[in-house]
């Protein structure tokens, strides 16, 4: 497949993943959020009891999808292949404050672009900060920066996260007391597709991703380095898609899933310059991981299990941040919040520091 | 010939790089074709008449190819890769 076919499939995934987050809204989900996967993790860590942030408890399909998509695919491909033991604590500690800098943002990548799809201008100043958080990861990259290489692992630890998944599938359809969901009216926990629904849209993306390799850290990271615009025609696409297919529901139903403004925008804040300080550790961190929120899900599936402690640090992320204030709400971001980003840009940058020039040294 | 390497890391592409162009190789970065990997890492695409530019592979190298007509040709890979 040249580039010029890879480029046209990445297209082609990017709309129809686009027409499925937006459709997954008009199934359910709260506004602009038919996919997000720091919401959804942090949706997931609050169902099990890892933090106790009433409004968003829900064990999210999407994800359990987005992880046996792309284990589906790959298996399918021969593609699967149980492989890790590059720096996965330091790996942890990125996906950890990854969390930290969507939650402050409210939303990962993906969400920046749907929330962009659904008139949310305070994403323009999440998508500047993701911008320079990644050209802040390429300059180290450019430098040198690189983790410990990776080995072949046996099947069993690629499959872990994965099983996981089933689990918590089973946990989600039986419904044990012991699992926390949101009532009815809480927040954005109680709204969601059905879950057949956000299923089976969690597979198909999941399943486009692996194919596509789509991520938006790399779609930006590649033009950097490569002028090499093939993944973020993907990027491209899917802010399209969603962006018709919201303008379509919004004249075709009484909904609104389009309305341009900073201000009373769902699950979003106006603080310009923490939005944009929380997607530029988000941006950072994940170049340093190699791949956004959603490439880590997808990784996982395909047997990585490095992308697996990714996913925990995330998790992890998700459960602190809620558990000592640092999420932003609807009204703006905490000063636990701003603290931890600080915190977090400091950390990140200590991390690319040490992974770079001691082998600069070496 | 054309050969094109993928690594471990980014780094290692650029080692690789300086390598090939140390030995007078024509050498250029890009993200690894979607056919060789599901990774989305960076590779060398170089040209030359044999696959090793630097006498030996280094150690951050991962496989090397060379582009045929009909696709690729593995002509090296590390070992637990």
């Amino acid at each position: 497949m040249d580039t010029k076919k890879e480029k046209i499939m990445i297209v082609i995934g990017g709309l129809v993943i686009g027409v499925i987050a937006s459709l997954l809204v008009f199934f359910g989900n709260p506004a602009n959020m038919g996919f997000c996967i720091a919401c959804f993790l942090r949706a997931t860590a609050a169902a099990l009891g890892l933090h106790r942030a009433g409004a968003v408890q829900y064990i999210r399909p999407e994800i359990i999808g987005l992880v046996l998509g792309s284990l589906l695919m790959a298996v399918s491909k021969k593609e699967f292949a149980a492989k890790g033991g590059s720096s996965p604590l330091t790996r942890f500690i990125l996906g950890f404050f990854a969390m930290i800098g969507c939650l402050m943002f409210l939303g990962c990548p993906f969400r920046m672009i749907l929330r962009l799809a659904g008139g949310d201008l305070n994403a323009l100043l999440g998508l500047a900060g993701f911008v320079l958080g990644i050209l802040c990861g390429v300059f180290f990259l450019s430098k040198g920066y690189s983790l410990k290489r990776s080995y072949r692992q046996p099947v069993v630890e690629g499959a872990v996260l994965p099983v996981i998944q089933v689990v918590l599938l089973g946990l989600l359809v039986a419904a044990p007391a012991f699992i926390f969901f949101s009532e009815e009216g809480a927040g954005p926990g109680a709204k969601h597709a059905a879950v057949a629904i956000s299923l089976i849209a969690g597979l198909i993306v999941g399943a486009i991703a692996q194919r596509t390799r789509l991520c938006m850290v790399g779609g930006i990271r590649d033009v950097v380095l490569f002028r090499e615009t093939k993944l973020l025609w993907g990027f491209v696409a899917i802010f399209v898609s969603a962006l018709v297919c919201n303008l379509i529901l919004t004249a075709a139903t009484e909904g609104t899933y389009f309305s341009a403004s900073f201000a009373g925008q769902p699950v979003a804040h106006t603080d310009g310059l923490w939005n944009l300080l929380g997607m530029l550790l988000v941006g950072f961190a994940c170049v340093l991981l190699g791949g956004c929120p959603l490439r880590q899900l997808i990784l996982t599936g395909e047997g990585n299990s490095d992308s697996a402690v990714a996913v925990l640090g995330l998790v992890a992320g998700a459960a602190f941040a809620h558990n000592f204030g640092l999420a932003s709400s609807g009204e703006g971001p905490t000063m636990n919040g701003k603290i931890a980003v600080v915190i977090g840009i400091i950390v990140v940058a200590v991390i690319a520091s040490v992974n770079t020039f001691k082998k600069e040294q070496a | 010939m054309v050969y094109i390497a993928t690594f471990y890391s980014h780094f290692g592409a650029v080692r690789f790089k300086r390598i090939c162009e140390g030995a007078g190789r024509k050498a250029k970065m890009m993200p690894v074709p979607r056919d060789l990997s599901s990774s989305c890492g960076t590779c060398v695409r170089y040209e030359g008449d044999d696959p090793c530019p630097g006498g030996a592979y280094p150690e951050e190298t991962e496989q090397v190819v060379e582009k045929t007509d009909s696709g690729y040709r593995e002509v090296y890979r590390t070992k637990d890769s």
